[in-house]
């Protein structure tokens, strides 16, 4: 299954190139996930996940033209693939399908 | 304006990171730090070297592509290399050697001191188990001042310590019983002289001196000896000595149990003989008892690894150091047997050094010596690099990296080093004879022993590597277009100044020697012709037998009968140096806890008279009946203002338990080397037969006749012996044997030290004067005069110069001030030696511009500015 499995951080990425769609890169994927998941991550691991999602396919990426925030440097445009859009579809089918499954009982929180 | 991140972060980002990933990295670095840096800049800085760092990550690590330097390398290059390398050699031969000869006269330096020092380290270690052997120091309290003594009591039971295995006692000393005189068989009216111990059966089986041929336990039997291989041959040459019976000091038979190997030179202990202890009861005439009051050498072997400070508790425990000795306030020290060479001065109970110090400093001196060398080298190379300006700017052209070019001079320093390398190990070893004769003991390693070739390989490569790297980084950095346009300015301003300030070093380096040696050669003088209060000229001491101290009278008037004789006394003990002091001195109103050392000197009534002591108060001695000697004594004025006697004569006093009165008193006197303070001295009349060394005091001049007549006279009443005789002058020189060895190899290193300093010297002033040939000829031309220019080449120098002696004048202060410090006695601080150095250092180094520019000079200018 190595390839095809997505981690809970690479999912939470992939979900947030997602969203920013068009304008997903480093910076921009990092403050994204700050303000919706409060997370805080240090860009060189946005990076790195980056990266490894880009070589297992689920993303693809371009360079932009360059800014002038970025001292004139360019930036790299992340872009959701197909087998990132159904490996992201697969996930969430698989929790719902699991969600499902849970009993009603177990998920009934009243005053014993 | 705006803020930029730090530059070096940046910088070393851009070094690291991989090139396609560079500018997604860097630009997402960038983005966050201008974004943190409107509110804060200081965090933004921070924040952003520390995404740096977290950039540093294996995946964005740039990777080295090694296809790239393939064919850097090929044989064909490599010879080249070598064949420019050799014809450079050849090109400039007399600037080649001087390169040569300085690097060689180092490493000869360092790898004598080399040599000594590991000499040196290896005392003592040849035994097995060296960590758990050691010996047994004594401390003696007197008055809050620690004495301390390398024997302990003989008679030491250490049966209540479980750690100790064997407990092994030596009696070691320079003259009888421990000298001794031993007949060849079958002459017995020749005498070798022997030096040997006397110890308890454990002495074979605890250290490593191996027996070769006879009993392995000689010393179990009462009436055994064991003999080197070197006595063996003196006497009995080529004949097996093993159950042979001879006699011991013509009195005692024993049995030639064993040979053992000679004892090697890096031992402390050192005999050609060794007998047990019933023989040197029998030799003293005294019984156990009174035998078990001697302080002898004693070692310890413990069966596990204990530490010096465990056992040394463990010694002082009243089960193994008595009542009696506590109530001496005595006490014992365990110390690890191969640390007693190298420190064994004490002062105040405590270590405070000993040989080691001489050690670091030759290690100091060494080191400084091969810097210095090393810092020529560079400097030359460095120098001639504009020499060879065009052929670094052709090889760049023609397609050399910068590897290419570092590797090339590298390649070259390694050659160089290694040539001198192999001159210096040559030259070491044709000079090992004469530094072993200035050390007086010879150095048993050579240079391919042990593990010496791989400290010697290592340091090799140490100092190629330290020579090679700036010369290499140097020129490799030329850049060709300028080189080959002739732009090149000689050497850039960088260079220059770091050429100068290796120079700055070197000089410094080589001033401090030389103001140290001349303290250090000061002092000594200072000694040597110190007033010790008594004369030490024109005296020889002989060393009487038995026979011959029971006729004394007879003897002494014998030699008076000669012109030449001025007098003839007696004494125990040398003045030179007595040895142990004396604490058991008691006068009047002395306050009980109070101990005092005072030197007691035995002695006949003419030996004051002999010594030149002069009576200050009283009278001397007078050759009265023999009863009453022992109760008249006289004593010098520090024992007066020590026992705080205002009239001193007609004072009764107690050496121990015997009552004396004072007669006279005389002179103060030095009884030990300068490096002690002077001590209080009592001088007392005793019978012929106890004292132990005659003092012939003879007028200036006369020696050989003086030599002649007292041999014979000796030959008259001692036919059978051999005389055993010094002059006290030697024996003077002895005592500051390891100060005159050290100032003889200081000495010795002084002059290479300033050889190669002045090689330096020549090397640059060759290479100024070379540089400004064209800057000479159009001065000249304007008339300017030779001195004028003189002074111009000069100038470069003044100031290295100046500045080494601003650096080098304290450093060299501090050093020989602590080791003045080392002496009771010294002279003040000789400052006209450190302006002596000065001026005769600026002396020679305008000599040598002098003598280096006057060429230049001469030369008529319209041939150095034809050629432009």
């Amino acid at each position: 299954m190595k390839g095809n499995y997505l981690g809970e951080l690479e999912e939470l990425i992939l979900l947030t190139v997602g969203i920013l769609y068009p304008e997903a890169y480093g910076v921009a994927v990092m403050d994204e996930v700050e303000k919706q998941a409060g997370r805080s991550l240090n860009i060189s691991a946005v990076h790195s996940v980056l990266t490894r999602l880009e070589e297992k396919g689920f993303l693809k990426s371009k360079m932009s033209d360059p800014t002038e925030e970025r001292g004139g440097r360019r930036k790299r445009i992340f872009l959701l693939t197909a087998a990132g859009k159904r490996a992201l579809e697969e996930a969430n089918e698989m929790r719902t399908q699991l969600f499902n499954q849970i009993p009603k009982v177990a998920l009934q929180f009243r005053l014993a | 304006m705006k803020e930029t991140p730090p530059k070096w972060a940046d910088r070393f980002l851009r070094w690291y990171c991989h090139p396609a990933l560079l500018e997604e990295i860097q630009g997402d670095a960038y983005e966050l730090f201008y974004r943190e840096s409107k509110e804060n800049k200081q965090v933004a800085k921070l924040k952003f070297i520390w995404n740096v760092l977290r950039f540093f990550r294996w995946k964005n690590i740039r990777r080295v592509n090694k296809t790239n330097y393939d064919n850097q390398f090929s044989t064909g290059m490599l010879k080249n290399i070598l064949i420019v390398s050799v014809r450079n050699f050849f090109r400039q031969p007399g600037h080649s050697l001087l390169n040569v000869f300085g690097l060689s006269a180092g490493f000869t330096c360092a790898l004598l001191i080399l040599l000594w020092v590991a000499h040196e380290y290896s005392f003592d270690r040849f035994h097995p188990e060296t960590d758990k052997l050691f010996k047994v120091l004594t401390h003696v309290e007197a008055n809050g001042s620690f004495q301390t003594y390398d024997v302990a009591s003989c008679a030491m039971d250490v049966s209540s310590v479980p750690e100790i295995e064997t407990l092994v006692s030596v009696s070691t000393g320079e003259r009888w019983p421990h000298e001794l005189c031993f007949r060849p068989e079958g002459k017995t009216n020749e005498c070798i002289y022997m030096h040997g111990v006397y110890a308890n059966e454990q002495l074979f089986s605890t250290f490593n001196f191996p027996i070769l041929e006879g009993d392995q336990n000689p010393l179990k039997q009462t009436a055994n000896i064991a003999i080197s291989e070197k006595m063996a041959q003196a006497l009995f040459g080529s004949v097996n000595p093993i159950g042979k019976i001879i006699k011991v000091d013509d009195r005692h038979e024993v049995l030639i149990a064993s040979v053992f190997k000679n004892i090697p030179s890096h031992s402390s202990l050192q005999f050609d003989f060794a007998l047990p202890y019933a023989i040197l009861k029998k030799e003293w005439g005294i019984n156990d008892e009174a035998f078990g009051q001697n302080f002898f050498n004693m070692y310890i072997k413990t069966n596990s690894v204990v530490t010096a400070e465990q056992l040394t508790e463990k010694l002082n425990d009243v089960r193994v150091l008595t009542e009696a000795y506590q109530a001496q306030k005595i006490s014992y020290q365990a110390y690890p047997i191969a640390d007693w060479h190298l420190k064994s001065k004490f002062e105040g109970g405590k270590n405070t050094g000993g040989r080691i110090e001489y050690i670091i400093l030759f290690i100091i001196i060494g080191g400084l010596v091969v810097v210095m060398a090393v810092i020529n080298f560079v400097n030359m190379s460095t120098a001639r690099a504009t020499l060879r300006a065009k052929e670094i700017g052709i090889r760049k052209v023609t397609g050399a990296v910068r590897g290419t070019i570092v590797a090339q001079f590298m390649g070259e320093s390694f050659l160089m080093v290694f040539f001198s390398f192999i001159v210096s190990v040559v030259l070491a070893q044709l000079t090992l004879p004469l530094f072993n004769s200035l050390l007086t003991e010879p150095i048993s390693l050579n240079l391919f022993s042990g593990t010496m070739p791989f400290y010697l390989t290592g340091f090799l490569f140490l100092v190629a590597l330290l020579a090679g790297i700036y010369p290499s980084l140097v020129m490799s950095s030329f850049q060709p277009i300028r080189i080959l346009k002739n732009q090149l300015s000689s050497g850039s301003s960088g260079s220059q100044s770091f050429r100068k300030s290796l120079l700055v070093v070197q000089l410094s380096v080589s001033i401090g020697i030389i103001i140290f040696s001349g303290v250090l050669y000061y002092q000594l003088n200072f000694i040597t012709h110190k007033n010790l209060g008594f004369d030490r000229c024109n005296m020889i001491r002989i060393e009487p037998t038995f026979g011959l101290l029971k006729k004394f009278e007879s003897f002494k008037h014998e030699l008076s009968k000669d012109g030449s004789i001025m007098s003839v006394g007696i004494s125990n003990s040398n003045p030179l140096n007595t040895g142990g002091g004396n604490t058991g001195v008691s006068w009047k109103g002395k306050s009980d806890n109070l101990r005092v050392s005072f030197k007691t000197i035995a002695c006949s009534y003419e030996f004051p008279s002999t010594l030149g002591l002069k009576v200050k108060e009283g009278r001397d001695f007078q050759s009265q009946s023999m009863d009453t000697i022992r109760t008249e004594v006289l004593v010098s004025e520090d024992a007066v203002k020590t026992m705080g006697l205002v009239n001193p004569i007609g004072e009764e006093i107690k050496i121990g338990d015997t009552p004396c009165v004072i007669i006279g008193v005389v002179n103060d006197f030095h009884t030990e080397s300068l490096h002690e303070a002077r001590l209080p001295v009592i001088l007392y009349r005793t019978s012929y037969e106890h004292l132990s060394a005659i003092y012939v005091k003879y007028r200036p001049g006369t020696t050989q006749q003086a030599m002649q007549t007292i041999s014979h006279v000796y030959k008259v009443f001692e036919p059978s012996f051999t005389m055993k005789y010094w002059f006290q002058d030697d024996t003077f020189d002895e005592l500051y044997k390891t100060e005159i060895i050290a100032s003889r190899l200081i000495l010795l290193f002084t002059v290479i030290a300033l050889i190669i300093a002045s090689i330096g010297i020549i090397g640059l002033a060759t290479f100024n004067a070379l540089r400004k040939t064209k800057e000479i000829g159009i001065r000249r031309v304007f008339g300017a005069s030779a001195a004028q220019v003189l002074s111009l080449l000069l100038t470069e120098f003044s100031r290295v110069l100046i500045m080494s002696m601003i650096i080098a004048s304290p450093i060299a202060w501090y050093a020989a001030n602590y080791w003045l410090e080392g002496f009771a006695y010294h002279t003040a601080m000789p400052w006209w030696i450190f302006a002596a150095t000065c001026v005769g250092v600026t002396a020679l180094i305008g000599f040598i511009v002098w003598l280096q520019g006057i060429k230049t000079i001469a030369t008529n200018p319209t041939k150095t500015l034809r050629s432009e």
